[in-house]
Formats: structure tokens, C-alpha cells, sequence
């Protein structure tokens, strides 16, 4: 249907919290059931408030609610959260639309005629797990279970990867994967460090930050986290202001933020950091008490064969010399001179590197270039520097007997596991899983969970994955909408929005201390619609009772309940509360004592889930052995962990032969042979010569994966920077405009190798001459009345390419050319 | 004089008429460290290194007396202070009266909070105390008692020293029939110990206490039956020795080790008297000895007549005997003795400018003159 914008602004100028709810209740723009309308209308107005985590995206910020008459009407950030410290993003804030959503799916659905038909039948909670289990059940007993599929798209670490995992495992398949990227983002650090963890950064304590397409401010793990310590680095001037340099081919919101933006070509990040390498070296500007004792590779170096080897320094100075660079990148030479020198004399001085750096062919390349400079400054452990946080004290789920069904499932191969050599540290990787399972390859898939992300509207190959989900005989969708992935399902299984359900989170990637959030409902859910986890936990007990004792818990709350308890029994941390600073706990902590009094654990878990959350900012000093657990025990600048990798294929591909190394690695994409292939190195990315410029995405505070799209606000708020509204938009360079006979706010044509999409012209001279961008988040062909139809989806036009090495999509890989649209 | 200065004199001798009220105790003094960082206080000054370093340290180990000498550092460093905010341009905080009795009691604090130990001397302690005779550690020592390897969870001070308070008496029994002399625990040899005993231990999990509730100590004091043998605050004489009269202006663990010294003497007599050994559980003892801690915080009555002298010679009586001063009987009461600090502060930087004006000095004044001064005004003001 179409949206009536006058309604949704008298909306937004209208009353607010109850008020609202009793008058518009029944609009089109958010639906209250009855129950709570009249109640609005007539209750008592108690007014109460309620902490709990948001679920808008994966930074998991503490949020307090506000309920009249247990409705929730208003939601701030909770100010004693230690992510967000009240902070909040405009998605989170105005996220009672996704509680009151007209669209939301209200009761399990089982599909009617072909899959994107679009044709639903109700069906009860009890018939439609009867029916999967009974699927499940047939699988078990003709040994195939790892032929049932979970895709988890949240990408958030907490419990419920756990959770699902246990049941997968206990089932019997070995193909439970979450799809975000979060762990194929580990590679660089796995090969540097031999750690399969994000690093946190200590910006507060840093005088000068250097981000490689880091923007941090709007497309990190968690944005409020790092615009709560902008601010503050901002605010204080007493030892001189940190200064931030941002390299980022557009002027994204962090660069805006910086003190010094450098535009530099997409892809080309890698070879910038070896360039400033260079003068770190030639200036000897670099911790050579670091370099010396704890890192390897550095220099050239013989190994036990008598064999010499190639050091990262070498082939630095040879291959890296800022002229040189300065052809790759775009950044003039003595741009080079300067930031290399303003790091290197800049202490404590911190390098970090994210989108821009990964999100291409080249990623895991240029990423471990960008952090060897971490390695030549000796910043890991060093206040200003690079860190890794603890986890959180928190039980495992219990230990449970695999049956002999379930051990032979999960000694298959997993399913997105590529069968040749390509991704060798994905840890999921989207092509893999696509191509095997259309191919039957090494199985077939029977049963496929998916559970958040909507993959298929963030996924390169779109025609592909829809054929995969068409070729599943059952595919179960939890999602509380219906979205462009779950228009595929063959059933339906509503989970409820996060304001009525359990769940725990911990340590959001890259945040700087450990921590725990406790999500908790705030409202009766308002339809027939049941925790994900709870449907699992009713699933295993359906299936078998084998399966079911690898969940032995009434619900997913009592899961909770028993995870944490071992905080409880820790003594460590704290449960936040106010004026409990890092600063504090330490200080208590190191004479004994806790800060909180809980004489039982019920009291703890009471106080818990009255604050929100629990924390433990004090940072353990980790010795050397603990960050590099690499052969050598070292930083290595020439990863071992690498060529045992490159090795390993290999001999899986029929043996060392000039030949077998040659195809390995050229369906790696590495165009570097012998040791450079090792060590940090630039990858040049495979581009279209006929195409002239450089196409990229980015994502908006406003709606950062999508999943915004079906808030009326957040459509509302779209494009707040060049007000563009509902709508999609691509930034020229008013040069590149000129070039092409395009003005500012007429439509365009952009045309890549695979396709075209129509779009809004915004000239912007924050944004390099050749390089075009549009943000990601519209142009839904499902998702509800504010989503659908609205907007355009760039992901469509680009290029089915992924790092070769992690399987990350690479989003700024393609080129494309533009031309007014008539 | 100027007038704000006698004002402020009447703010302190109201003060101390309701001085002789009961000390109400705080149920949890560690909220005032809110008031220490949304006020400002931690720009200058730090609690053991966390903080401001324009200011004194307040935590390394000092003690700053009962209410009345926090309130004369306070009262003598207000002009100091006011020249450093003017200088690092940082607006002079006011305070509620919660906001104050919050941030004094803090302060007084942080003494009983006490200092990390030393793993070093700890590891020496255990050998030299004699620990090693019954306790093995790290694989070293005796398998008469248990291994404090395995007993980890436990090596928070307090709650190594609730341990040890519970299993007294048994202990001392079993140091008797081997012959072991009693170890007795000084200083921070508490901290020392336990400090070695956490970095050793293999157990991942450790017990630790909330820093104690005075309100609830004091319960403890009269349930657990320790009135039965002290007195505190002037009562009845009693067998045991008035706690209020001695140095209990320590931290936590030294008024633990204390304790522990004193228990074979009373496990004796309490035998002899057939009386009920006290065990505790859970946060008692924390509460218990925030409570003794906090008996310090009470203070003793002043002199009137040198009090007059003080009076007299810091120039009170200039404004205040038919001069600018209010007129003391017309003063607003007060709800409580923090209210004159309260009010003290938040006037002084008025005050401090019309003295200056007037080319007078800030009238310094020790703990001893004011105490004097308290029991003068409050003379004058009862004769009214």
C-alpha cells in the first residue's frame, strides 16, 4: 500500500508515548493491539522504567524503556551501559516502530503455492514444529542429518550462537554458520598473530589515530561506543588534542570528524600502509626493542634448511618507496612523508583499519598491512595502543553424550567449506555455500534455518542464493517479518522483536573491556510469536531425547540464568551501575574487594537485569607468549601460519609441484610468488579497463544493514546529510559531474558489468574525482509497506567478487560507468 | 570582619548543639565517589592514583580525622582551592546537603578501604609467621592444614580473615597440641599474605566482600554479642576495652589483624565465662568493622571557654558583637551538623572575596579551635 507521508509526520507531531498509541493505534503507520489501546485510554498512567539491549544491530547498547501502564512508549540509552553511556543511534531510538510494525508477521506461517509466491496459510505453533521435527526426525533416521543447514545472520556474539550450535552438534549436522563477516574478519590477525580474535584499540590514551577506511563513527561494531570516546578525545585538551587522520576514498562521517581526511583510490589501502612502512623504516621511526625480541620476519632470515628468506623490511624498501605508492593510491608522496612521520613521532600513535581496508578482494592483505604498522610501533599492550579483551566469565552449556547418528553427521564435510582451494580461512563463506549446495556438492541440503540478516538482500550473487533457497525442500524462517530471504521459506516461525524476549550479549567486537548485556522483555509479546531460542529448545525435545539433553532447560531465560551464574561465582567485575568507572573496580578490586552486595545469586541476577548488564574494565596484562600464538611465538611479519596454510593446499591438491603452487595460488588471486606472498604485501584489485570509475557502497547511521528500512523514521531520517529522504542517491564529484553533462539532483544511470540501477544525482566534492558511491540500506522488493519499493539496492550491481582468502564479499570492487538518465 | 565570616561562625556553633546528637551512621559510604567525580573534586585530587594529580592524593594511606578535622582541612584549603579553580577555569562546585554528608563520608572511607599487598612480602610472611608449619603453598610446607593453593577463592583479605576469625578457636586448639606459637598479624601483613596466596592460587574463581555498611556493623556489634564484653561511646564500663577509646583509625585489615591478636585472650575468657564464640558470615565482618571504623568518626566535646578565646582573637567577635553579623538567635536551624559544612562551602567564595576587599586574611582554624569554638558558640546560644 502506499504510505501517506502527511500521516506519518502528524504522527511524529502529535502526542507522544500513550497518547499516540490510543490515537493512532489503528493507523496505518503503527499497529497497537486493542488490549493496549484501551488501556492507553484508560489505565492508571504508572509510569516505570525498564533496562534492557537493544537488538537494532549487533553493538548491543544499553537501553532504558519507558512504559505507562507496562506499555513501552519511549526508549533512551541507558546511561550507566558502559558500550553506549546513553548514548543511542536514531535507529535504536525510535525502534518501538519494529514492536508496532503493521508488517510484523503475527503468527507461524506455512507457504501456499511456489516459493516468492507471496501466498501465505496460517498455521499453529504445534503443527508447524510438528512438522519440521518430523523432517528432522526422517533425516536422523536414515543418517543424514548434516544435511539440515543453519544460517544465523546476526552476527552477534552472545548466547544464542551457542545455543544454536549445541543443537546443531547434538542433532548431527556441522553446518551451523553465522553469515556475517565478523569472524572471516579475523583472518589478518589469525596469520599475524595466530589469534582468532578482533583487536581493541586504546583510543583514549592514543595522541594520534590513524584509520584506514575505518569509519568508525557510523559503520563500526558498535558506533555510539566510538562516538562516546570522539567526543571525549574532543573535549579534552589538557595534553594536547589527539589527532585523527582518516584515509577513506569518500568523506565518509568519521572522515568529516578527522582532523585530515586523505582520499586515496579503492583497494588501494594496503599499499598506502606499506608506504608509510617505508619511511618508518628508512627514518627508523619504528620500537626496535619490539622488533628485535618480538616479532619474526622482520629482517631476511635462514631457515633450518639453510634456506634465506625474504624480510618484511626488504621487501618494504624495495617495493614501497612513496613515489611508488603514490601511483597505486592516488595520495601524493609527501602526503605519505607526513603521515609516516607525524605516527612515527607521535606517541602513543595507534593504526587501525576496517571497510574501506576489507571490503575487497584484497582485504586480508591489505588489513595485515595496515596492522604490521601496529607491530613496527610496538603497540601491542601499550596504553594508546593495541589490545585484546578478556571474556567474560561465563559457563559453557552443559556437556552432553553424541549419539552415534549425530558423531557420523558431524564428521562430514561442512557445506560451505569450499571443495577447491579457495577461502582457506573463511570461516563461512556465502559463494561456497551457494555453488555446493545448488551443485549437490559434497550433499544435498534438506532443511535450512535461517535465523536474522536477510542475506539475500546483502548477497553479491542475488540470482544464485534465491535458486538456492528455491532448491531446499524446507526452508524455516524466523524471522518477525517477511523479508526478500524469508519470501523463500516454506514455513515460517515468528520470533518475537527484542523488546519482548531474552537474550544475553558479550563484548561487542572491538569494544574495549568485557562485557555482558542482558536483554530482557519489556512488553507481553503482542502476537503469536515465540523466542527463537525457546522454539529451538521445543524442537530438540520433539526431535529426540538425545538431542533435547544437550538443552536441558525449561527456556532460554533459565539458560541465561545459568550461563551467568558463574559471573555470579567470579567475584570478578561488576554489574554496572552508576559511578561504577573502571577506574573504581580497579582500585577495589586490587584491595579485595567487590563493588557490589549480593548475598545470592538470585540477588545478583535481581540487580542484573534491574541495571542491564555487567562489566569488567580492567585490562589484564597479557604477556607476549598470549598475543602471538604463531610457530614463532612472535609478531610475524612473514606468516608461518600462512605458508603452512598455502603448504596444506597443496598437498591436498596432488603434492608440491611448480605447477600445484602455481594454481593454488593463482585461484587465490595472488599475483606475488615466493616469500612475498607472506609477508603484509599489496594485491592489485582485478577491475573492468572499460569501466572509468570506481564504484563503492556505504552505510548510514540512519539504517545500517537494511534492517532499518521498515522504520518510518529511520526512511524519514535516510539521508540526513544531503537530505535525501525514501530514496537512494549517488555521490559525484561536481568535476566528474561536469565531465559526464550531470547536475546536481537529476537522475542517472550507473552501469556496471553486470547490470544498471536508476539513481538521484547529489554532487559532493568529498568524494575523489573517480570514484562514484551509493548507500546501502533501500530499495527492499519485500520487507513491509515502508520498506518495499523505496529506494535502490546497489549490492545488485556489483561484481560476484570475494577476498579470496577470508570469502568476505568485496564491496569496492567494481567499476562502472554513468550517464544522465533521459 | 566581614559578615559571611560570622555567618559562618553561627553555621558552625548551630552545629554543635546538634553535635551531642547520635552519629547517624551511612549504609553505604562509597556513594559519595559520585559526588567526587560528577563534582569535579577529581580534576585535582586522586584516590591512589586515579585522578587529578593538581591536588593531594587522598588515599595513600592517610587518615584525616573525625568530622569536625575534615571540616578544618576543608575550611583552611578553601582559599587554595578557589585560586586553582580560577586558574584551570573550572566552575566552583556547590553542594546539596546530601551531596556533601555523601563526599565527607568518603573521604573518610577510603583509610578502611585499605592498600593492595605486596606478593613479595606476603610470600616471606607465610614463612616467617610460621604459616608454612601447618598450610602447604606453591607445593611448599606442611599437609597438616589445608593447601592455600586450593584455597584461593578465599584470598580476598576479608574473607581470608572471616575464615580464619570462624576457625579461631579449633585453630589455636591444634596450635596448642603441636606446639605452635600463636602468629601474631601486623599492619598490612594480611594484605601481604593474601596478595601471594591470589597470585599462586590455581582456582578460577574468588570471593570477595562489598566494602562494609556501618549501619548494619553496628547491628552485627549488638547481635553478635560484642557489647557484651566493649562499650563504645562513653556507656558503661565493661570487661573488655572501650572501643571508642582506641586507634581504630585504620584500614580494614589492620582492624582484622587486630581482632585476630586479641582472639586468644578473648577465646580464654569467653570459655571461662561460658559465653558464645561470635562466627560471622556472608559481608559481617566488612560490616562490622566499617562500624568500629566509623566510631571514629565521632568527636569529642570541645572546651567553651577556650573557645571564647578563639572567638575572640580570629575576629569573630569584630562583626559579630554589634557589628555586620547577623543576629545569632534569628539563624535558620539546621537539619543536620553536615548542613554547616554545606553551607559553609558553598558561601565561602563570597566570603573569601569580602575578606580580601577588606585586606583581611582567611581566618585559619585548627581542629582543636574549632572544636573549642563549636562548644563556645553552642554556650552563647543555650544562654540565649
Amino acid at each position: 500500500m502506499e504510505i501517506k507521508r502527511r500521516d506519518f509526520l502528524k504522527l511524529l507531531s502529535g502526542a507522544s508515548g500513550a497518547v499516540a498509541l490510543g490515537t493512532y493505534g489503528c493507523s496505518d503507520i503503527i499497529d497497537v493491539p486493542e488490549k493496549l489501546i484501551e488501556l492507553a485510554q484508560k489505565g492508571p498512567g504508572i509510569v516505570t522504567w525498564t533496562n534492557t539491549i537493544c537488538g537494532q544491530c549487533s553493538a548491543g547498547c544499553g537501553i532504558k524503556i519507558r512504559r505507562i501502564d507496562g506499555i513501552p512508549v519511549y526508549i533512551k540509552g541507558n546511561p550507566t551501559y558502559p558500550v553506549n553511556r546513553g548514548g543511542m543511534c536514531p535507529s535504536g531510538h525510535s525502534s518501538l516502530e519494529v514492536l508496532f510494525n503493521p508488517d510484523r508477521v503475527k503468527e507461524p506461517l506455512k507457504r501456499i503455492g511456489l516459493k516468492e509466491s507471496g501466498k501465505w496459510d496460517s498455521i499453529s505453533w504445534n503443527d508447524a514444529l510438528q512438522l519440521i521435527a518430523d523432517k528432522m526426525i526422517e533425516l536422523r533416521n536414515v543418517g543424514k542429518p548434516h544435511q539440515v543447514a543453519f544460517l544465523d545472520g546476526s552476527d552477534q556474539p552472545g548466547l544464542m550462537n551457542k545455543h544454536i550450535a549445541q543443537f546443531m552438534k547434538a542433532y548431527g549436522s556441522p553446518n551451523y554458520y553465522q553469515s556475517g563477516q565478523l569472524k572471516n574478519n579475523t583472518a589478518p590477525y589469525r596469520l599475524l598473530q595466530g589469534i582468532n580474535q578482533l583487536p581493541s584499540y586504546d583510543l583514549l590514551n592514543s595522541k594520534y589515530i590513524l584509520s584506514f577506511g575505518s569509519n568508525f563513527l557510523e559503520e563500526g561494531y558498535s558506533p555510539i561506543y566510538y562516538t562516546k570516546i570522539y567526543s571525549h578525545l574532543r573535549d579534552s585538551s589538557e595534553h594536547g588534542r589527539t589527532r585523527i587522520v582518516q584515509i577513506d576514498s569518500r568523506i565518509s562521517l568519521t572522515a568529516a570528524n578527522a582532523d585530515l581526511w586523505i582520499p586515496i583510490r579503492p583497494g588501494t589501502y594496503g599499499a598506502l600502509a606499506l608506504g608509510i612502512a617505508f619511511v618508518l623504516i628508512r627514518e627508523k621511526l619504528f620500537d626496535d626493542n619490539f622488533i628485535k625480541n618480538y616479532s619474526f620476519g622482520f629482517n631476511d632470515w635462514t631457515d633450518n634448511k639453510g634456506i634465506t628468506h625474504l624480510g618484511f623490511r626488504s621487501n618494504v624498501i624495495s617495493n614501497y618507496y612513496p613515489e611508488q605508492v603514490s601511483k597505486i593510491t592516488g595520495v601524493p608522496a609527501e602526503t605519505i612523508l607526513k603521515i609516516a612521520r607525524d605516527l612515527g613521532n607521535s606517541r602513543s600513535s595507534v593504526v587501525l583499519g576496517d571497510q574501506g581496508t576489507v571490503d575487497n578482494t584484497n582485504g586480508t592483505f591489505s588489513q595485515m598491512a595496515v596492522h604490521s604498522l601496529n607491530a613496527l610501533l610496538g603497540n601491542f599492550g601499550k596504553d594508546g595502543g593495541v589490545y585484546f579483551v578478556d571474556l567474560p566469565p561465563l559457563a559453557d552449556l552443559p556437556p552432553f553424550d553424541e549419539d552415534e547418528i549425530a558423531a557420523l553427521g558431524n564428521s562430514k564435510k561442512p557445506v560451505a567449506q569450499s571443495l577447491d582451494t579457495n577461502y582457506p580461512l573463511a570461516d563461512f563463506s556465502i559463494d561456497s555455500f551457494t555453488k555446493n549446495i545448488l551443485n549437490d556438492d559434497p550433499y544435498p541440503i534438506d532443511i535450512l534455518f535461517l535465523y536474522k540478516g536477510n542475506p539475500l538482500f546483502k548477497t553479491l550473487n542475488h540470482h544464485d542464493f534465491a535458486e538456492t533457497l528455491k532448491k531446499i525442500p524446507l526452508v524455516v524462517s524466523f524471522d518477525p517479518f517477511i523479508t526478500e530471504t524469508s519470501e523463500y521459506a516454506d514455513i515460517i516461525l515468528p520470533d518475537h522483536t527484542f523488546l519482548e524476549k531474552w537474550d544475553k550479549f558479550c563484548n561487542t567486537p572491538t569494544v574495549g573491556f568485557t562485557h555482558v548485556g542482558i536483554q530482557q522483555p519489556v512488553i507481553e509479546p503482542l502476537f503469536s510469536t515465540r523466542n527463537a531460542a525457546d522454539v529451538i529448545i521445543e524442537l530438540s525435545n520433539k526431535i529426540d531425547q538425545s538431542v533435547a539433553n544437550a538443552l536441558p532447560f525449561q527456556s532460554y531465560e533459565n539458560e541465561i540464568r545459568f550461563s551467568v551464574e558463574k559471573l555470579y561465582n567470579s567475584g570478578e567485575g561488576a554489574i554496572i551501575s552508576e559511578g561504577v568507572k573502571s577506574s573504581w573496580l580497579e582500585y577495589l578490586q586490587q584491595r579485595g574487594w567487590q563493588i557490589g552486595r549480593y548475598n545470592s545469586f538470585d540477588e545478583f541476577w535481581k540487580l542484573l537485569t534491574r541495571n542491564g548488564g555487567w562489566w569488567n574494565p580492567i585490562r589484564q596484562t597479557k604477556d607476549y607468549k598470549e598475543l602471538f600464538k604463531t610457530p614463532s611465538g612472535k609478531f610475524e611479519f612473514y606468516s608461518q601460519n600462512f605458508a603452512n596454510i598455502i603448504n596444506k593446499l597443496i598437498e591436498t591438491t596432488g603434492g608440491e609441484s611448480p605447477e600445484n603452487r602455481e594454481k593454488v595460488l593463482h585461484s587465490l588471486n595472488i599475483s606475488v610468488r615466493g616469500d612475498k606472498v607472506f609477508l603484509p604485501h599489496y594485491e592489485a584489485v582485478p577491475i573492468e579497463e572499460n569501466m572509468p570509475l570506481y564504484f563503492i557502497t556505504f552505510k548510514l547511521l540512519t539504517n545500517r544493514d537494511g534492517q532499518s528500512s521498515n522504520q518510518p523514521m529511520m526512511q524519514e531520517m535516510f539521508g540526513y546529510t544531503v537530505r535525501e529522504y525514501w530514496n537512494s542517491w549517488v555521490e559525484i564529484n561536481p568535476e566528474t559531474a561536469q565531465e559526464y553533462g550531470i547536475e546536481d539532483k537529476k537522475d542517472v544511470w550507473i552501469e556496471s558489468p553486470i547490470g544498471s540501477i536508476k539513481v538521484r544525482a547529489r554532487l559532493n566534492p568529498g568524494i575523489m574525482k573517480e570514484v562514484v558511491a551509493v548507500p546501502f540500506g533501500l530499495g527492499h522488493t519485500s520487507y513491509g509497506r515502508y520498506a518495499k519499493g523505496y529506494g535502490t539496492n546497489p549490492i545488485t550491481i556489483l561484481k560476484n567478487k570475494y577476498d579470496m582468502i577470508n570469502g568476505n564479499p568485496a564491496l569496492q570492487a567494481t567499476k562502472v560507468k554513468i550517464s544522465l538518465a533521459t | 570582619m566581614n559578615k559571611l565570616f560570622v555567618i559562618t561562625i553561627i553555621l558552625l556553633s548551630f552545629g554543635s548543639i546538634l553535635f551531642a546528637q547520635e552519629l547517624k551512621l551511612p549504609s553505604n559510604p562509597l556513594d559519595g565517589r559520585i559526588v567526587f567525580e560528577e563534582k569535579g573534586c577529581i580534576v585535582c585530587h586522586s584516590i591512589s592514583g586515579y585522578g587529578g594529580t593538581k591536588g593531594p592524593d587522598l588515599a595513600r594511606e592517610q587518615y584525616y580525622g573525625s568530622f569536625l578535622e575534615l571540616a578544618s582541612i576543608i575550611w583552611n584549603h578553601i582559599p587554595a582551592m578557589n585560586r586553582k579553580f580560577r586558574e584551570l577555569h573550572i566552575k566552583r562546585p556547590r553542594f546539596s546537603e546530601k551531596e556533601m554528608q555523601d563526599l565527607i563520608f568518603f573521604i573518610y572511607y577510603l583509610r578502611y578501604l585499605g592498600e593492595p599487598g605486596s606478593v613479595s612480602n606476603g610470600k616471606k610472611l607465610l614463612s616467617s609467621k610460621g604459616c608454612t608449619n601447618c598450610h602447604k603453598i606453591a607445593g611448599h610446607g606442611s599437609n597438616i592444614a589445608p593447601d592455600f593453593t586450593e584455597l584461593g577463592e578465599y584470598s580476598s583479605p576479608l574473607y581470608m580473615a572471616q575464615i580464619m576469625w570462624n576457625h579461631g578457636p579449633s585453630m589455636q586448639k591444634r596450635m596448642k597440641e603441636l606446639n605452635i606459637p600463636y602468629p601474631v598479624l601486623t599492619g598490612d601483613n594480611l594484605n601481604d599474605i593474601t596478595a601471594y596466596i591470589r597470585q599462586v592460587s590455581s582456582v578460577s574463581t574468588e570471593l570477595r566482600m562489598s566494602p562494609g555498611n556501618p549501619l548494619n556493623g553496628k547491628l552485627i556489634f549488638e547481635n553478635k554479642g560484642c557489647t557484651n564484653c566493649h562499650q563504645v561511646s562513653g556507656g558503661k564500663k565493661k570487661t573488655g576495652p572501650n572501643l571508642s577509646e582506641l586507634n581504630l583509625n585504620k584500614s580494614v585489615t589492620e582492624i582484622a589483624a587486630q581482632m585476630w591478636d586479641h582472639s586468644p585472650t578473648m577465646i580464654e575468657y569467653m570459655q571461662e565465662k561460658s559465653l558464645t564464640y561470635p562466627m560471622f558470615k556472608g559481608n559481617e565482618m566488612a560490616d562490622l568493622i566499617a562500624y568500629l571504623y566509623f566510631l571514629g568518626f565521632e568527636d569529642p566535646p570541645g572546651d567553651p571557654s577556650k573557645g571564647e578565646t578563639v572567638f575572640e582573637e580570629k575576629g569573630c567577635i569584630t562583626c559579630h558583637d554589634g557589628g555586620a553579623g547577623p543576629d545569632l538567635t534569628k539563624i535558620k536551624p539546621f537539619n543536620s551538623r553536615i548542613q554547616i559544612l554545606q553551607r559553609m562551602w558553598n558561601h565561602a567564595s563570597k566570603m573569601e572575596d569580602l575578606l580580601l576587599i577588606q585586606n583581611n586574611k582567611w581566618p585559619q582554624l585548627t581542629t582543636e579551635e574549632i572544636r573549642n569554638l563549636y562548644a563556645y558558640l553552642t554556650s552563647i546560644i543555650q544562654k540565649k
